[in-house]
């Protein structure tokens, strides 16, 4: 020996058990750090990705630009690539309607535009198409001459120059999207006006270069628009939507931050602790206080050199096994994301959660066991300290002596009971925190419901009601379902329009009783049994059910309504308000019954909100019974030959739309956040449950000694169990009270403040409150079982011994 | 009567080299209410002997009959039940529970075995062991003098066949070592109980009725105060 402090990893490995233990803590701690920052840190690259696949890939837009301004934009040096975008809306291929523009080639690639056959339109009478266009137009050819109309009655021919990949916003709407070249469309129009379209570099603050461009050449506010989705993932976002995500995430982190510091001050205290003795007697031979300091610094320092390695790489691999299923199930958008991904964040954050902590762990224990006079750690067992109250003792009175004493075990040692329970608790708040987002990603972001049509086949003269009968035969479909629908004048309560959707229409007239004069219609929608069944997934508040709609004339209003794309609240209605329809035969009263969060489809006009009845009520007041939709849901197998048999059945009057691609492509986007956010929870329920059992096993092998005394004076092993499981049991329900009551707050304050944008209602999560006890009951039970048998293994007198 | 009887009990730890017997071939036997002290020096084997008494160690050969029972035979579950009935032990250190309280703990042995405690009898116990105002004080606001006579209280309890003490007096000083002693001794007279105790106080071996003496194993018996 020739240090003192050789002491420490002889100490460590004559104890192989504790030091394990103690070891198992840090590297839990580490690897949940590690892992969620690391998951956190793909993720963002992740979603990046898909939204520059959903979205494209550029920051700003300005809009109405002239040609001055975009001289000065594009020769930014932080811009690393702009280009033009005109809109020319609506007209007519050949006939058939479809969405013109018109942008630079340099550009295109960012909008998702990807030439497939040709070259992009250079000419002022070349045009490119999409792919399934094509098709449909009647077989046209790279080359073919196609007539071309805009809205405003200008016709001309162009030459199609190129074919590009479908995009799915077009194809699902069946209105085929139609690029010019920049001068094309300027000739074509002149004078109309052009969008600048701009990408910065990596790195830039976009806010600051956003606010400079917006001085130096006096753009106002409105000639800006953002793509929101991406400057919100790379940290960039002033919307104060994404900063409510920001905080959330932010109070979510901490929270993991939190627990990891907790797992380890846990173990580390308890080791430490139970060792005053022993700390006391080096005081007898001769070591100083600060040498004691010293060593038990230099123990975690020991600890956590073995422990870190070990909880980076277990929270690497659990990184890398959601990269692994994200790859897996979308190769062709994730192919060039890495499928080890090494997160600098998530190192760091791993690294500095256990250093930091295992230092602090370490060295407030360390700094009252140098304090223990030496008298004292020899001579006496106590190694708690205990309030200098008297103790009357009415637990042993009423329960059973063991059961009594399992309680008194964990309570009295206030310290112990507070660091387990909280960190049990602590991990309970991390589960139903990331539940909200688990809430938020089902029923936001997974617009697919099991209802979500495959294909819509959509007639405003209305459809023939043996066509509905002719493709429920067909033997590739699946589902199939009728909607009426049509566009009405309602009113009700001024007081219930909300302020945003005020904001959009300006002023609102109202009548003397209250009611509004309706600026926009409304949209009504028939649903049949089937339909007002699956809706149930929605539903907010109120009942959807036929016979009861029928009878009381009920309605039921729908919370979110699309406005430019983007769904927002524009009424407040509640259950038994009054909503007055207007009908051939004048107003008709309606009762509000039931309140939906969404509708799974969209209207192809803009409107005030949208109310939905079943079909009686919806003839009855339309006085109409011409089905107008009819949603089809196919079969996995053969879709291309029943979408063939489908297309055959109809005639040109009827619009087809194939939804297919854009409802993969939402899945897609779902499953990526369905895995991380499920991954987060996984990883917090799989390290918490760790957690414990391994607190329980420290706490449980720190009483060996004790626990020998009491089976010397007469504890039975049946008693020792009890006595032990209930210790256990108290510490685990004083965390799950707490945790509870802690989650839920922070469940009620993530959804008020950040999230009811997004229509989200918060509701008593009864369910995981169940799951939350018996997974809690269950590791409660397991974590004491293997410590136990190792104590009872041991004879007493062996035990004894080592008093 | 003999409450106790021992025979031919031997212990041995470990093997080969390292082989160390700890008792060779003890036999002796206790009456009702004797007041036996087994002294010898450290590493004599005093500590396995009356662990293996209390029925906390298992010998590797021997019996050791107690009110007529053979406590070897004895499953673990009887044998914990059997001890904290028959059995009362007093450890150097006190061992008490440090949570509970002077009462609580003093009780625990009948608790543990779902017994009512006789309240009458346990007041008159802590009140001759002067812990009357202590009642409700927990273990480490005491003094050791104190905590040790909780320690005989609690071993007293229950009334048992036998009480073993294993260097009770060890971590005081002499006037509480005597104190405590004394109150040991008149209680055991008092409640006719049997003690087997282990001490190095030479002062304390003429308080007891039969002093045995063990050196490498071996038990001899020094004779004593007969009564």
């Amino acid at each position: 020996m020739n240090s003192y402090l050789s002491i420490v990893p002889k100490y460590l490995s004559a104890h192989k058990k504790r030091t394990r233990l103690v070891i198992t803590s840090v590297v839990i701690a580490v690897a949940l750090v590690t892992g969620i920052f690391s998951m956190l840190d793909v993720f963002l690259e992740f979603q990046k990705v898909q939204v520059i696949q959903d979205f494209g890939n550029y920051h700003i837009v300005v809009k109405e630009v002239t040609e001055e301004e975009i001289q000065i934009i594009g020769s930014r040096v932080d811009v690393q690539n702009a280009g033009r975008w005109i809109d020319l809306e609506e007209g007519t291929i050949n006939g058939v309607k479809c969405l013109l523009g018109a942008i630079d080639p340099n550009f295109a690639e960012n909008m998702n535009i990807k030439l497939i056959k040709g070259k992009y339109p250079t000419e002022k009478n070349e045009l490119m198409l999409e792919n399934w266009a094509m098709e449909k137009l009647k077989g046209l050819k790279i080359k073919d001459k196609v007539k071309i109309a805009l809205k405003n009655g200008i016709t001309r021919e162009f030459v199609i120059s190129g074919v590009y990949k479908d995009l799915s916003n077009t194809k699902g709407a069946g209105v085929p999207g139609i690029l010019l070249s920049i001068n094309g469309a300027k000739e074509l129009v002149p004078g109309i006006k052009m969008d600048y379209v701009v990408l910065f570099k990596d790195g830039v603050n976009i806010i600051k270069a956003e606010a400079e461009i917006k001085e130096a050449l006096s753009i106002k506010d409105d000639r800006i628009a953002r793509n929101e989705r991406l400057l919100a993932l790379i940290g960039q976002s002033t919307n104060s939507f994404v900063i409510g995500i920001y905080i959330t995430g932010c109070i979510l982190f901490c929270i993991v931050l939190i627990a990891g510091f907790l797992m380890i001050y846990n173990t580390f205290n308890i080791s430490v602790m139970e060792r005053v003795r022993q700390f006391g007697l080096l005081r007898c031979i001769g070591a100083s206080q600060k040498q004691i300091k010293k060593m038990v610094i230099q123990e975690g320092l020991i600890i956590v050199l073995r422990a870190i390695p070990i909880g980076l790489t277990i929270g690497m691999f659990i990184t890398f096994l959601c990269c692994a299923v994200l790859k897996f199930y979308n190769s062709s958008i994730f192919g060039e994301i890495p499928l080890f991904n090494i997160s600098f964040l998530g190192i760091v954050a791993g690294v500095l959660d256990g250093f930091l902590t295992v230092f602090l762990a370490s060295y407030v224990p360390a700094k009252k066991a140098s304090k223990a006079s030496p008298v004292n750690a020899v001579t006496e067992i106590s190694e708690i300290r205990i309030s200098k109250n008297k103790k009357h003792g009415y637990l042993t009175k009423i329960l059973p002596a063991e059961i009594a004493m399992g309680i008194n075990n964990a309570v009295l040692k206030k310290k112990t009971l507070f660091l387990m329970s909280s960190s049990i608790a602590i991990s309970i708040v991390m589960f139903l925190g990331f539940q909200v987002f688990i809430d938020f990603v089902h029923s936001s972001l997974k617009t697919t419901k099991p209802y979500t049509p495959d294909i819509s086949i959509v007639s405003e003269q209305g459809l023939d009601s043996s066509l509905y009968e002719n493709i429920s035969e067909l033997s590739g479909v699946n589902k199939v379902s009728r909607r009426m629908f049509s566009y009405v004048y309602a009113t009700f309560d001024a007081s219930r329009l909300t302020p945003a959707y005020k904001d959009i229409v300006g002023k609102i007239e109202t009548t003397e009783n209250g009611l509004f004069i309706p600026p926009e219609k409304s949209w009504l929608i028939s649903y049949d049994k089937n339909q007002l069944q699956w809706a149930k997934e929605d539903l907010i508040k109120g009942e959807l059910s036929e016979e009861k709609l029928n009878k009381h004339n009920g309605i039921v209003a729908v919370a979110e309504t699309l406005r430019n794309g983007i769904g927002i609240k524009t009424t407040n209605l509640q259950l038994g308000d009054k909503v007055y329809i207007q009908t051939p035969d004048g107003a008709k009263e309606m009762t509000v019954m039931g309140i939906l969060r969404t509708v799974p489809f969209s209207s192809s006009e803009p409107t005030m909100t949208t109310f939905i009845t079943t079909e009686k009520m919806y003839t009855q007041l339309t006085r109409d019974s011409t089905i107008k939709v009819i949603d089809i849901k196919l079969k996995n197998q053969g879709q291309e030959k029943t979408v063939n048999e489908i297309k055959e059945i109809l005639d040109d009057s009827v619009s087809f739309y194939d939804l297919r691609q854009k409802n993969a492509e939402i899945n897609r986007h779902f499953i990526t956040m369905a895995v991380f956010v499920y991954g987060f929870v996984v990883v917090i329920a799989l390290i918490s449950a760790l957690n414990i059992i391994n607190t329980m096993n420290t706490s449980v092998e720190a009483k060996t000694r004790y626990l020998g005394v009491m089976r010397a004076i007469g504890m039975t092993g049946v008693q020792l169990e009890k006595m032990v499981l209930v210790e256990a049991l108290t510490y685990s329900m004083t965390g799950y009270i707490a945790g509870c009551i802690m989650g839920i707050a922070l469940q009620k304050i993530i959804i008020h403040n950040f999230l009811t944008k997004l229509l989200d209602i918060w509701k008593f999560p009864f369910i995981q409150i169940v799951l939350i006890l018996i997974v809690l009951l269950l590791i409660t039970f397991i974590s004491i079982i293997s410590p136990l048998r190792r104590i009872k293994a041991k004879g007493i007198s062996e035990i004894i011994r080592t008093l | 009567m003999n409450v106790l009887v021992v025979k031919n009990l031997s212990k041995t730890y470990g093997s080969g080299e390292t082989k160390v017997e700890a008792l060779k071939d003890v036999s002796f036997s206790v009456s009702k209410g004797e007041f036996v002290v087994i002294t010898g020096p450290s590493g004599s084997g005093k500590t396995t002997l009356l662990n293996l008494i209390g029925g906390l160690d298992v010998p590797t050969s021997g019996k050791v009959f107690i009110d007529g029972k053979n406590i070897f035979t004895m499953k673990e579950s009887e044998l914990t039940v059997f001890r904290r009935r028959n059995i009362g032990f007093i450890f150097q250190a006190y061992n008490l529970v440090p949570e509970l309280n002077v009462e609580e703990n003093v009780v625990l042995p009948m608790l543990l075995d779902y017994r009512k405690p006789d309240e009458k009898y346990i007041n008159e116990l802590l009140d001759i062991l002067g812990l009357a105002e202590r009642k409700h004080h927990l273990p480490n606001q005491l003094s050791g003098g104190q905590q040790q006579r909780v320690a005989i209280a609690r071993a007293l309890a229950t009334k048992p066949a036998i009480i073993l003490a294993d260097e009770p007096t060890g971590n005081l000083d002499s006037k509480n070592s005597k104190d405590v002693i004394n109150l040991l001794k008149m209680c055991v007279e008092r409640y006719k109980q049997t003690l087997i105790m282990i001490t190095h106080n030479q002062n304390f071996m003429s308080y007891a009725d039969r002093v045995f003496y063990i050196e490498d194993g071996i038990l001899t018996e020094l004779g004593g105060r007969q009564k």
